[in-house]
C-alpha cells in the first residue's frame, strides 16, 4: 500500500511555513479556530445523540441483522454491514456517522467493512440535508433536477468507493 | 427526516417487544447518552485542532490563493453570476472550506452564496441553473481532508489511519465530476 502517514504532517508543515513567510499572527488564528470548533459540540452532540439512539435500537433489536442477512444473498464480496451505510449516507450525515461508528465497533476499524465504510463516508456529502437547507434558506420551492443529480453523484461516488476498497483491501 | 427517525425508533422498539428482547433496549436507553458523548468529545477536540490549522491557513492568505485558482473554473460553471465577484467569492470559499472537511464552517458561507445567486434570480421560487450546479458540487462534497474520519479512526486505534484517504479523495472527485457532467448535460439549455 501507499504510505499515507506523511499526508497530515506535510499539510500542517505547508500551512505553517506559509504563515511564517507571510508573518501573520498564526498563534491567535489557531486559538480562534479551535474556539470556533468548540462551538460545534453544541450542534453535533444533540443531532448525533438522536441518530445514535435510532441506529443502536435498530441493531440491538435485531432488525439490522435481519436486513444485512437479507442483503447478504445479493451483495457478493461486498461486506453486508455496508448496506445501512449506503442507505443512510445521502439522507443524514449524522445517521451515516452513527452507522460508521457501529461498524467500527462490531467489525473493527481496519476490517474490510471498516475501510469501506470510511471511504464511503469520505466520498460524498449528505444530499438531502444540503438541498433542504440551502434551498429553504432563500425560499426556493421548485428545485428542478437538483435532487436527482445530487443522488446520481452519490451513487457514482459510493460505487467508486466500494470498487476501490475491494480492489485495494479485499 | 423527522418521520424516518420516528419510524426507525418505533419499528425497532415494536420488534424488540415482539421478540422479547426488551432488556437489551433498556440498556440502550440507559447508556446511549454517555456512549455518544464518549464519541463526540474526542471528535470535537480533533476538529478544534484542524479548525485551528484552517484559520492559520486563512490568516496566511492561502484560502485566497486557492480561490484565485478556482476563479476561471467557477466563471465557466456559473455563467449567470460571473459579473458578481462577491457571490463568486462566497462560492469559492464554500468549496475551499469543504475541501478541508469542515462542512459546518462551510455552511454559513454557502448560504451567503445562495442569497447572492437569489439576487440574480428572475423567478424567486424556482432554482436557477447556477444554484443547481452549486448544490450538486456541495452534495458530492469534494473533501480532501476528512477531519472527522481521521479523528474517528484514530479513536478506534486504527493501524492505518490515513490509508483510506487516497481512495476517498478519488471517489469524491469522481462523484463531483459525474455530478457536474450530468448537470451540464441536462441543464445546458438554461
Amino acid at each position: 500500500m501507499i504510505d499515507t502517514s506523511f499526508l497530515l504532517p506535510g499539510l500542517v508543515l505547508f500551512v505553517f511555513t506559509f504563515a511564517l513567510l507571510r508573518r501573520v499572527s498564526a498563534y491567535h488564528a489557531f486559538t480562534d479556530g479551535a474556539k470556533d470548533g468548540m462551538k460545534l459540540f453544541v450542534d453535533v452532540y444533540p443531532a448525533l445523540l438522536a441518530m445514535m439512539f435510532a441506529i443502536t435500537l435498530l441493531r440491538e433489536s435485531g432488525l439490522m441483522l435481519m436486513f444485512t442477512d437479507w442483503m447478504k444473498t445479493i451483495s457478493g464480496s461486498v461486506p453486508s454491514e455496508i448496506w445501512p451505510m449506503v442507505v443512510f449516507r445521502p439522507i443524514s450525515g449524522n445517521a451515516s456517522l452513527a452507522v460508521l461508528i457501529d461498524i467500527f465497533k462490531t467489525c473493527g476499524v481496519d476490517s474490510l467493512a471498516g475501510q469501506m465504510a470510511s471511504v464511503i463516508q469520505g466520498s460524498t456529502d449528505t444530499t438531502f440535508y444540503v438541498i433542504t437547507l440551502y434551498f429553504s434558506s432563500v425560499g426556493i420551492r421548485k428545485i428542478k433536477n437538483a435532487l436527482s443529480i445530487g443522488l446520481i453523484a452519490d451513487v457514482a461516488g459510493i460505487s467508486m468507493a466500494v470498487l476501490l476498497t475491494l480492489l485495494f483491501y479485499a | 427526516m423527522n418521520l424516518l427517525w420516528l419510524i426507525m425508533i418505533a419499528v425497532s422498539l415494536m420488534y424488540a417487544f415482539f421478540t422479547g428482547n426488551i432488556s437489551v433496549i433498556n440498556d440502550v436507553c440507559l447508556k446511549v447518552g454517555k456512549d455518544t458523548f464518549d464519541f463526540v468529545l474526542p471528535l470535537i477536540c480533533m476538529t478544534c485542532f484542524w479548525n485551528g490549522v484552517l484559520y492559520v491557513a486563512k490568516e496566511a492568505g492561502m484560502i485566497k490563493v486557492l480561490e484565485k485558482w478556482f476563479h476561471p473554473f467557477l466563471k465557466w460553471l456559473f455563467p449567470d453570476i460571473k459579473e458578481d465577484e462577491e457571490t463568486l467569492g462566497y462560492v469559492a470559499t464554500n468549496i475551499t472550506v469543504n475541501m478541508f472537511g469542515l462542512g459546518s464552517a462551510a455552511t454559513p458561507v454557502g448560504l451567503k452564496a445562495m442569497q447572492g445567486m437569489q439576487k440574480h434570480n428572475p423567478k424567486k421560487d424556482t432554482a436557477t441553473r447556477s444554484m443547481v450546479t452549486f448544490l450538486v458540487l456541495n452534495t458530492a462534497g469534494v473533501t480532501l481532508l476528512p477531519t472527522t474520519l481521521i479523528a474517528l479512526r484514530s479513536e478506534f486505534h486504527s493501524l492505518d489511519i490515513t490509508g483510506f484517504m487516497p481512495l476517498a479523495i478519488f471517489s469524491t472527485v469522481f462523484a463531483s465530476f459525474v455530478g457536474v457532467m450530468v448537470d451540464r448535460w441536462c441543464n445546458h439549455r438554461d
